[in-house]
């Protein structure tokens, strides 16, 4: 199950290392995508394509997010606006709000049931809902993807080069404005993605992004922000907290394990596991 | 070009050293800014820093006004070693610097940017009003007294930065980072006075960083040169120029 | 104040004394009519129950709760750049406090409510310190998560604190009508505008604006950050707290929803609209937006969609909210306007 988070906060740390800003509106985009795939399969794919719903809904996701982009947070590069990390954190959150509460003008607050992936397995002798399994495969086939776009690849390089030193590398010539706007399409891609992918598990109605962006937040506030292979070790710590935590002592407690977890972790390293403290000056 | 200074060799060579810096060693990670570097200001010293970029002149700068922590090496101040010591704890005694990009409150008025310190000294509203009012006049700022400073023009911010150092009362360090850079010739004169005055009249000690040779030659009796992070030279303009050390420092890159 | 501001006279010699003299006129005025207005509000404030229905006493009631929130958030993120989410968690706590401790342990008002706001400033001060050594978004990340592990740690341990259902808690005023709720929390509202601007006047307001504009400047220039952001902090959330604890004993009811996402959101909503770096605007803003809502309640989405539209416009923009606007309109309309946009404004 953290692993599916993990592509929430790997959207989240992967603009924030481009660009230096947390978008609060993460779990909205993992609504749309949910969405967007509930619609694609019910109008355009048959359920077998699941995988294809999944590509088309991240990619409607990516447009929207560059657009987001585009209007909302270049300004803020190209020096219009004054207090930044104000800004971008209250635009994000009433952009969160603006598009939760848009869907429910749309499509009413009602929940819509997308067809299963697949029907139920068993794992051992765990009982296990197909949907999630199929789930955890594609998060991971992302996540794989998007690991090796990013270490392999040239765009990738470049993404990394703009998070370590931005004005060091507009000096070698790469354009940081088109990044960003790359940067946060794939970012909020991600965060689709998770959203066409668990559309089934977690049914698709407006506020269905909320507990994803919990989870994603709470994986990047132990990881810390600027590290990735810190997120993948974060999700599956949580994740293991919380089935141990169910198991042993008691499932009603659920959403509390998670926090345990992450309120120790912060008392000893304020900046996360693997965070990377800004110098000052 | 003549050199309108006050004389100071005779009190370089007398009296206690106003600040010591001993073998100062700073490192980031496998980066070492500054290798070993000693320098001692004395009284009202007028005091040069220079070198190319990169020599670790600012680094220099924030290890003394406590932005940074010396990895070793120690840095005294009328005698009390000061290194370890938080930015503001260091401001209050009596070190006040300027910053290379003029760190000015934007959002507050230029008064109120200059109450800061004066306020944080403990002055009275109507001294620190008054001395504000005396200090802008002379910095020809007055007209802008109510104004945000982020209406300001950059050369303007760097000399409201510069003269909002003057409220401290009993202001014995001034270090500048580059104060110089890119200001027009008009508020470069007026810097250049403020800066004799103080140091005539108040016996302010000052560490000033810059790139402009002539202006440095002016105002300094004696420089520092920097390069890669050491110290590779001291002593006037004119000796340090002609030593091959600094030489190769600032062509070789 | 800025000398140029004298538009009606350009060709009046450009000496400063005589422009001293005539801003400082200039001033003396608005002040005047500043004090008038406030003054005039404050009377209309305390007569309005006469001549509204119970209905609209009590929206005004809440609207006040949300105004001093909002108010003392700005305190914290309008004024010190310290963004925090979890404002309205202290608010939660302190009710949660005052109310298990009157029903269990059967302690006063005064004990409960004092316990409250305790538990506030303690949790505040260790959060404070803990969030000192991080930056601005680390900031916000940590008081969020705060905030969700506080909203559901109640809601999880349903025994104790009665989880998702909620807790009844013991009315102040033994009756559910309005009226003595409104003038109570239009006094917290009071109390707490009224402490922020006498931090805000005095040496400390200046500190704190200047850590906000420049904490690296300030301490160069001997402010003690680390005191005076976590004094702030303790503050704010003091305030928040003791609006928090009295709101349970007003409305009778509490639950982890006064922890949600959504009332933050709201807050700084209204902090927004009402303008940011004003003293009056987050007041403002509170009260004429609940207002609003309440006057469109049928659309109730479309409301919302409507409100974080404008969020976004006005960051974009317009930086200076509903307050902005005010100060601008005399200078739209020609009557000499003022240069200096000076915290101090109203």
């Amino acid at each position: 199950m953290g692993m599916l988070y993990c592509l929430m906060s790997m959207g989240i740390n992967f603009i924030y290392g481009i660009m230096k800003v947390i978008n609060w509106s993460m779990g909205e985009f993992f609504m749309i995508g949910s969405f967007a795939q509930y619609l694609l399969l019910l109008y355009v794919f048959p359920v077998r394509f699941w995988y294809a719903g999944v590509v088309v809904a991240a990619a409607i996701v990516f447009v929207l997010g560059v657009v987001v982009q585009y209007l909302l947070i270049k300004p803020m590069f190209v020096g219009i606006i004054e207090a930044k990390m104000e800004y971008a954190t209250i635009v994000t959150i009433a952009l969160s709000i603006f598009l939760r509460n848009v869907a429910v003008a749309i499509g009413g607050p009602y929940i819509y049931t997308p067809p299963d992936y697949a029907g139920p397995t068993k794992l051992l002798t765990l009982p296990l809902s197909g949907n999630r399994v199929i789930a955890l495969l594609g998060a991971i086939v992302v996540l794989g993807l998007f690991y090796y776009f990013i270490k392999k690849s040239w765009p990738g390089r470049a993404f990394q080069g703009v998070a370590q030193n931005r004005s060091g590398i507009q000096t070698a010539g790469v354009d940081v404005l088109k990044y960003d706007m790359l940067a946060f399409g794939i970012g909020t891609a991600l965060a689709g993605a998770a959203g066409a992918l668990l559309a089934p598990v977690f049914l698709v109605h407006p506020a269905c992004g909320a507990v994803p962006t919990v989870r994603g937040f709470e994986i990047i506030v132990v990881a810390g922000l600027g590290s990735i292979p810190g997120i993948l070790v974060a999700g599956l710590l949580l994740g293991i907290a919380e089935s141990l935590g169910s198991a042993f002592i008691s499932p009603s407690f659920v959403d509390i394990y998670g926090f345990v977890l992450l309120v120790g972790i912060l008392l000893i390293k304020p900046y996360g596991l693997f965070g990377k403290p800004e110098r000052a000056v | 070009m003549e050199n309108v200074m006050h004389p100071p060799d005779d009190r370089s060579d007398s009296g206690p050293l106003l600040l010591e810096v001993r073998d100062v060693v700073k490192k980031f990670g496998g980066l070492i800014a500054n290798n070993g570097i000693s320098l001692s200001l004395a009284n009202g010293e007028v005091r040069g820093l220079i070198g190319p970029n990169g020599s670790g002149k600012t680094t220099l700068v924030n290890l003394i006004t406590g932005m940074y922590e010396v990895s070793s090496g120690s840095i005294h101040f009328s005698g009390r070693r000061i290194d370890g010591l938080q930015p503001d704890v260091i401001a209050s005694l009596g070190i006040m610097r300027t910053f290379q990009v003029a760190k000015v409150f934007r959002e507050m008025t230029v008064l109120e940017n200059m109450l800061i310190p004066a306020f944080c000294q403990g002055q009275t509203r109507r001294e620190a009003k008054a001395r504000a009012d005396e200090l802008l006049e002379f910095a020809l700022l007055t007209r802008l007294k109510g104004k945000p400073a982020k209406s300001l023009s950059g050369g303007q911010n760097m000399l409201l930065q510069i003269v909002r150092g003057f409220m401290h009362k009993n202001l014995q360090l001034y270090v500048m980072d580059e104060p110089f850079a890119g200001v027009h010739q008009s508020i470069k004169g007026i810097i250049l006075e403020a800066i004799r005055w103080m140091n005539s009249q108040k016996g302010v000690t000052f560490l000033v960083i810059s790139h402009e040779m002539p202006t440095i030659s002016n105002l300094c009796s004696k420089v520092t040169v920097l390069g890669h992070g050491e110290r590779i030279a001291e002593g006037t303009l004119e000796e340090v120029a002609g030593d091959p050390r600094v030489i190769d420092a600032y062509l070789g890159g | 104040m800025g000398c140029s501001a004298s538009r009606s006279e350009p060709f009046e010699p450009h000496n400063s004394k005589t422009c001293a003299a005539s801003t400082s006129l200039l001033s003396m005025n608005t002040r005047l009519l500043k004090t008038i207005g406030l003054a005039g509000v404050l009377a209309a404030a305390l007569g309005f129950p006469a001549v509204m229905s119970d209905y609209w006493t009590y929206v005004l009631t809440i609207a006040f709760f949300y105004a001093a929130m909002a108010a003392s958030w700005n305190l914290l993120a309008g004024y010190t750049g310290q963004f925090s989410l979890g404002h309205h968690t202290f608010a939660m706590i302190s009710a949660y406090t005052s109310t298990l401790l009157m029903a269990k342990a059967e302690v006063g008002f005064g004990p409960g409510i004092a316990a409250g706001i305790l538990l506030a400033v303690v949790l505040s001060w260790a959060l404070g310190v803990v969030c000192l050594k991080v930056h601005g978004l680390y900031l916000a990340l940590i008081t969020w998560a705060f905030a969700e592990v506080a909203r559901n740690y109640l809601r999880m341990h349903f025994t104790f604190t009665g989880g998702d259902r909620g807790l009844d808690s013991a009315l102040l005023f033994g009756t559910l009508k309005p009226l003595p709720y409104y003038y109570l929390f239009l006094g917290i509202l009071v109390i707490t505008v009224g402490i922020i601007a006498v931090i805000m006047y005095s040496r400390m307001g200046y500190y704190l604006r200047a850590i906000r504009d420049d904490a690296i400047a300030a301490r160069s220039m001997g402010v003690h950050i680390v005191r005076y952001k976590v004094l702030t902090f303790i503050i704010a959330s003091a305030l928040a707290g003791m609006a928090g604890a009295f709101y349970g004993h007003s409305i009778g009811l509490i639950s982890p929803v006064m922890g949600d996402f959504n009332e933050m959101a709201m807050i700084i909503i209204f902090v927004v609209i009402g303008g940011m770096r004003t003293q009056t605007g987050p007041v403002a803003g509170a009260i004429v937006i609940r207002i609003a809502l309440e006057l469109l309640r049928e659309q109730s989405e479309i409301r919302i969609v409507i409100l974080s539209i404008l969020v976004i416009l006005i960051m974009r923009f317009f930086n200076g909210g509903l307050m902005e606007l005010v100060h601008r309109l005399p200078q739209w309309l020609h009557l000499g306007g003022r240069e200096s946009v000076s915290a101090y404004d109203k």
